[in-house]
């Protein structure tokens, strides 16, 4: 387990660095493949039986293969690959996140201080700050995408782990949702690459007052 | 019971499949999507007269007490209202609207407005606090579809900021819910997990310190959906852009749902979590959504966006009798919901109409309506009243009482703002509204294009926020549920 959580800490924060799609999205396939394996430990190490491995079948399904698949498909449809932003922004992003861990911890201790896997539960709070700044200060649709899709996994694993999981119909409500919505942001993306010739969401800026 | 629940959660889906179809033609179509509500509202009538009041419908999945039923009521009226409006809405739309010449997509449109009331039915129906997450979620990923229905630009960004606002805010309500299963779990055991009713019967049990976080991560999470500022961003976007029968389906019910599971589960956290952090929260975000529309609605140019903040402003007064949490705004609140739906929706209705009989959004560009178009004058002015909250429309009676709760519990600073503030919204939509109806016409509309089937679909729409508003205590069945639903929250 404390592998795991030190691979996820270094994959979110690499999540931070990428600018280009195609990377930032395998990058994203692997946080999720690294949270369907904390899935599995967790679930088979409380007793077996189909609460105990469907959910991390699911992740792999949906989060590992299905969500960065359609993702990728989207991409190959654009034509201008590169994130408009500069290379100070990426830092910035990145100290973020930093500071963001160790608001995790911070936050850990103080909330839950009697709860058991603090490293992984700031790890979860980590991900899902790190999600919000994604969506915060990338402009890129694909590239708020992706920060929803960590902050979701950040909220499964906190769930994860604090509580054993949801009961199994919730869950399988839960992985319904995500999988709806990242086909609607897909088609949405593709609308606006029609509409707008850019996925950038800083052309979005007609509706004020 | 049980049969209704189900033909009430069969139904919608069907005729969505139907639709999707494509095997019919348009008069079918819209055939089909009427008798599918009238069969739903059939069904809920039915359902309403078996229910006692004081005994809730239980088992394992669904839940059903005078809360829920309530507002069932609200959407299924505003969802059978809806779907026998469509057709000339749609009509319209094509002939003068922003769809003209274009093929538009009817069984599109059907089955995402069936699958949409739906989803809301399955909030109110489930029992479990995690499904009501999740249906909530499909809710705002429904609507995203229907607001984006259009997809020009305009409407494709507005729905990109309502996905990405609300997902986020909903995110932070799953949040809370996980918080609230630990708190659970850590005093009660693995037991009936998040189902609302053993919750509620051990509700003293929970760990305060758990439920006060609780408390803060679902207030915000569910605030954004409902459309509490700082997180509003989203709706005036949102209901401007959607085509006007899904602007009043989601200002109406959608919100109405949203205040639903947040009063559920506020009922779980209060004895706990204490009222007082909870009511100077609601109490803050209350007068915060109105003070930030108020200066909106004042200099406001497109006529949507004018009813979409005219939406915060009666979500914040709703907010602000959650925070007085007394018997008597919760009940003012229970009122101001139903008559804010029927009113808002009305509105909404007569706003399309008048895009669409005009060819503008643009307030200052419209005059002399009640020459011109009289019978979209007439309910435009009806209904602009009724927002207002002038009497006999039912918006008066439960603001007034919510008004009188704020004072009579000591909040005395959140109550004169509120008033200061509403008289800034009275000031601001009369003004616009009155510009809109008297004058010269210069520019001559197309005609008065309101058919023959919504003149009557909305005035009973105004007439029962009225019978509702004056005479809720003297028809016993409706105080009675109305009392119950108060009984149920515990104010």
């Amino acid at each position: 387990m404390e592998y795991l959580v030190v691979s996820l800490m270094f994959i979110v924060f690499l999540q931070t660095r990428f600018m280009e799609l195609r990377r930032a999205t395998l990058c994203l396939a692997v946080q999720s493949a690294l949270i369907a394996a904390a899935c599995l430990v967790v679930g088979l190490s409380h007793g077996g039986g189909l609460h105990g491995w469907l959910p991390g079948i699911l992740t792999i399904a949906v989060k590992v293969l299905f969500i960065p698949y359609a993702i990728l498909r989207t991409v190959k449809g654009l034509r201008d690959e590169r994130e408009i932003v500069s290379d100070i922004n990426v830092n910035y992003s990145t100290a973020v996140a930093a500071s963001s861990l160790a608001l995790g911890y911070m936050v850990i201790d103080g909330l839950l201080p009697q709860a058991e896997g603090r490293d992984i539960l700031a790890t979860s709070m980590f991900m899902i700050m790190t999600g919000l700044t994604l969506i915060v200060m990338r402009s890129r649709a694909i590239m708020q995408m992706i920060g929803l899709i960590t902050m979701e996994n950040g909220i499964y694993l906190l769930g994860l782990i604090m509580t054993e999981g949801l009961p199994l119909i919730i869950e399988l409500g839960i992985f319904l949702d995500v999988l709806i919505a990242v086909v609607i942001l897909v088609i949405l993306t593709s609308r606006l690459r029609l509409s707008f010739r850019t996925t950038d969401t800083n052309v979005l800026d007609k509706l004020k007052g | 019971m049980l049969q209704y629940i189900l033909i009430l959660l069969c139904l919608p889906p069907l005729c969505a499949v139907l639709a999707l179809t494509g095997r019919f033609d348009n008069n079918l179509l819209h055939w089909l999507h009427r008798l599918t509500a009238t069969a739903v509202g059939v069904c809920l009538a039915l359902l309403a007269a078996k229910f006692d009041a004081a005994v809730p419908y239980v088992d394992d999945y669904f839940y059903v007490d005078a809360l829920s039923l309530w507002v069932l009521i609200i959407i299924t009226t505003l969802y059978v209202a809806a779907s026998w409006t469509a057709r000339s809405y749609l009509t319209r739309e094509e002939r003068c609207g922003v769809l003209k010449g274009e093929q538009l997509q009817t069984g599109r449109y059907f089955a995402l407005m069936q699958l949409f009331c739906w989803t809301m039915f399955i909030v109110l129906l489930v029992k479990n606090l995690g499904l009501m997450w999740v249906a909530i979620e499909a809710t705002t990923l429904i609507s995203a579809l229907l607001i984006s229905f259009k997809f020009t630009r305009a409407a494709l960004e507005a729905t990109w900021k309502y996905i990405m606002v609300c997902t986020v805010g909903i995110c932070l309500a799953l949040l809370g819910t996980l918080v609230l299963y630990y708190a659970q779990i850590a005093a009660l055991g693995t037991n009936n997990p998040l189902s609302w009713v053993f919750l509620h019967q051990h509700a003293d049990a929970l760990d305060p310190a758990l439920t006060k976080l609780a408390l803060l991560f679902l207030v915000i999470g569910y605030g954004t959906k409902a459309g509490m500022a700082p997180m509003h961003t989203w709706l005036p976007d949102a209901y401007a852009e959607a085509p006007s029968l899904t602007s009043g389906m989601l200002s109406g019910a959608l919100c109405s749902c949203a205040i639903y599971v947040l009063l559920r589960n506020l009922v779980i956290l209060l004895p706990t979590a204490g009222s007082a952090m909870m009511s100077s929260m609601l109490m803050f975000f209350a007068v915060l959504t109105v003070a930030v529309a108020v200066p909106f609605v004042v200099v406001q140019r497109d006529v949507k966006r004018i009813l979409a903040y005219s939406s915060m402003e009666n979500i914040g007064i709703m907010v602000a009798g959650i925070g007085v949490f007394s018997a008597l705004s919760i009940k003012a609140v229970m009122l101001h919901m139903y008559s804010h739906a029927m009113i808002k929706f009305v509105l909404f209705y007569i706003a399309g109409t008048i895009i669409q009989e005009y060819q503008t959004r643009n307030m200052m560009r419209i005059h002399g309506m009640i020459k011109d178009v009289p019978h979209t004058a007439a309910f435009w002015l009806t209904g602009m009243l009724g927002i207002l909250g002038l009497p006999p429309m039912g918006l008066f009676f439960s603001k007034f009482y919510i008004m009188s709760a704020l004072f009579k519990e000591g909040h005395w600073l959140a109550g004169s703002l509120l008033i200061v503030l509403l008289a800034g919204v009275l000031i601001g939509i009369l003004y616009h509204g009155m510009r809109m109806l008297c004058g010269e016409a210069q520019r001559q509309p197309l005609g008065d294009l309101l058919g023959a089937v919504d003149v009557p679909v909305l005035a009973l729409l105004l007439i029962f926020t009225c019978i509702v508003g004056v005479g809720f205590e003297n028809l016993p069945w409706l105080n009675n549920l109305l009392n119950h639903a108060v009984h149920v929250i515990g104010g």
